[in-house]
């Protein structure tokens, strides 16, 4: 098990020796098991930090405001920014890495490995518990979850509460990190691509039946977009607003910006913004799971990239974010690749 | 009589073979159906799953991505980016449950005039029987 003095030790480590600007980990709300990422600029602060089996958030996700920030800036601090990271979150890591928009020396990454556990599945836990609520949720001995329910303390496997992407995770410890808490301990290998499967058996007409019922519901809130660590292009395709404007862009070129897809939640529009989401994250997802965590309607986004996933490790052997000197998915090609669909 | 449906197919053909033997093709005087709608763009490699999701939402009924046979693209690898790129394309559309196909890749070099003739009568011959494509054409 992590030990939270110890993370919390290191935090103070590095914040007193100035090395970085700021540490990004998880804090409670208020006296709740609920858990947001907190943003630590003093050592004394480190005190603040918790890890518990709620920190679900990708915090590689603020990378991006900060270099942001950074850019508008006239004397950036350019310090490296600390990151509290899990396994999934240090694949997003080296993602960003191997497409050159991150230098490692851009960020200090403490790793915390997640161990026989995970994060939890705030669902499954409501269900779990029948309506009752959690006071506290800590990990337990071995892969267990410790949840205080009026103060009784419940120990649940942790398969029971655990997010799915959790129990398909390829490797839940970091695979890039400054340090390292905790150990390095593969659960049991589950099929990774489990949550799929069922839908590769259906038939054409009742994918297609499932999938128009889901993206029906879209609301095109682009929550999904906003908490994808690999979402930070300035311009969206997806989005005719979003589109960057500097002081030279002329009044035409404003008008005559390509409208890919409309902003109407209508079911045609929501398929196309998705089918876009989907091509633009194959080779970049690292199965994080933030996207359907958020999704305010419940679309189940990583039946897509998950797909997405899996045809880049049976087609071209490629896997996500565990060597960041690779080149990217469609960035490199091999003469061997299948090619049985082209006449 | 019941008219035969005629679809509509949007080909993005590259400049340098596929579109040199569709040109072939006429210049030959060869035959073949009308359906297709040829766009001419500098390299397979240049067509982004953007242009073939937008095709489709416009109202295609299938869409033929051609370029250069392996190894012999203008621009050296083109052509292998986007089988690679379209590969994935093709497994994403036919897992959202589109008719796979309604989205056909082909290789065709400046001298395969009968080739092109012939890929289109099939193509069409294909795409008759499922009809028009709704599924992701914009409804509003």
């Amino acid at each position: 098990m992590v030990n939270l003095e110890q993370l919390k030790e290191e935090a103070k480590k590095i914040l007193s020796s100035g090395k970085i600007k700021y540490l990004i980990g998880y804090e409670n709300i208020g006296a709740s098991w609920q858990v947001r990422p907190a943003f630590i600029c003093r050592p004394e602060d480190v005190d603040r930090l918790v890890w518990t089996p709620a920190c679900f958030h990708n915090l590689t996700r603020f990378i991006h405001d900060e270099k942001r920030k950074r850019a508008r800036e006239k004397n950036p601090d350019l310090r490296p920014i600390g990151l509290i990271i899990k396994g999934c979150d240090s694949r997003s890591i080296n993602v960003l890495l191997q497409e050159k928009y991150l230098e490692r020396n851009e960020v200090y990454l403490i790793g915390v490995s997640c161990e026989l556990a995970g994060v939890i599945d705030e669902t499954k836990l409501r269900n779990h518990l029948g309506g009752l609520k959690p006071e506290k949720i800590l990990f337990g001995e071995k892969d267990t979850i410790k949840v205080i329910v009026n103060n009784e303390e419940r120990e649940i496997p942790a398969p029971q509460i655990l997010a799915k992407r959790c129990l398909e995770c390829p490797a839940n410890y970091p695979v890039i990190a400054d340090i390292i808490l905790g150990e390095k301990i593969k659960r049991n290998p589950t099929d990774r691509y489990k949550s799929i499967s069922q839908y590769e058996k259906m038939s054409g007409p009742e994918r297609w039946a499932f999938w128009l019922e889901q993206f029906s519901r879209c609301l095109r809130c682009y929550a999904c977009r906003s908490v994808c660590p690999m979402c930070y292009c300035d311009e969206c395709v997806a989005d005719s607003i979003a589109f960057a404007v500097t002081a030279e862009t002329t009044a035409e070129e404003k008008a005559q910006k390509i409208r890919w897809v409309e902003r109407n939640p209508e079911p045609s529009e929501n398929i196309f913004f998705h089918l876009v989401r989907a091509i633009h994250l194959a080779g970049r997802c690292v199965d994080c799971g933030e996207c359907e965590r958020v999704c305010p309607v419940a679309i189940p986004l990583r039946l897509l990239n998950q797909k997405m996933e899996k045809e880049a490790k049976e087609l071209f052997g490629y896997e996500v974010g565990f060597d960041a000197s690779q080149p990217p998915l469609i960035a490199c090609f091999r003469d061997n690749d299948p090619q049985d669909f082209i006449r | 009589m019941a008219e035969e449906f005629e679809p509509k197919i949007v080909a993005f053909l590259c400049k340098w073979c596929s579109s040199a033997g569709a040109d072939l093709a006429g210049v030959s005087r060869m035959e073949y159906p009308p359906n297709i709608i040829p766009i001419q763009v500098m390299c397979s490699g240049s067509v982004s799953p953007l242009y073939i999701f937008s095709a489709l939402s416009q109202g295609a009924d299938g869409v033929l991505v051609s370029g250069c046979h392996p190894g012999d693209c203008h621009y050296m690898k083109g052509n292998y980016y986007a089988r690679r790129r379209l590969a994935l394309v093709k497994k994403l559309l036919e897992y959202i449950g589109l008719e796979p196909p309604r989205f056909q890749m082909s290789w065709v070099s400046a001298t395969e005039g009968v080739k092109f003739t012939q890929l289109i009568k099939e193509l069409v011959k294909e795409l008759q029987p499922l009809g028009p494509q709704t599924k992701l054409r914009r409804n509003f």
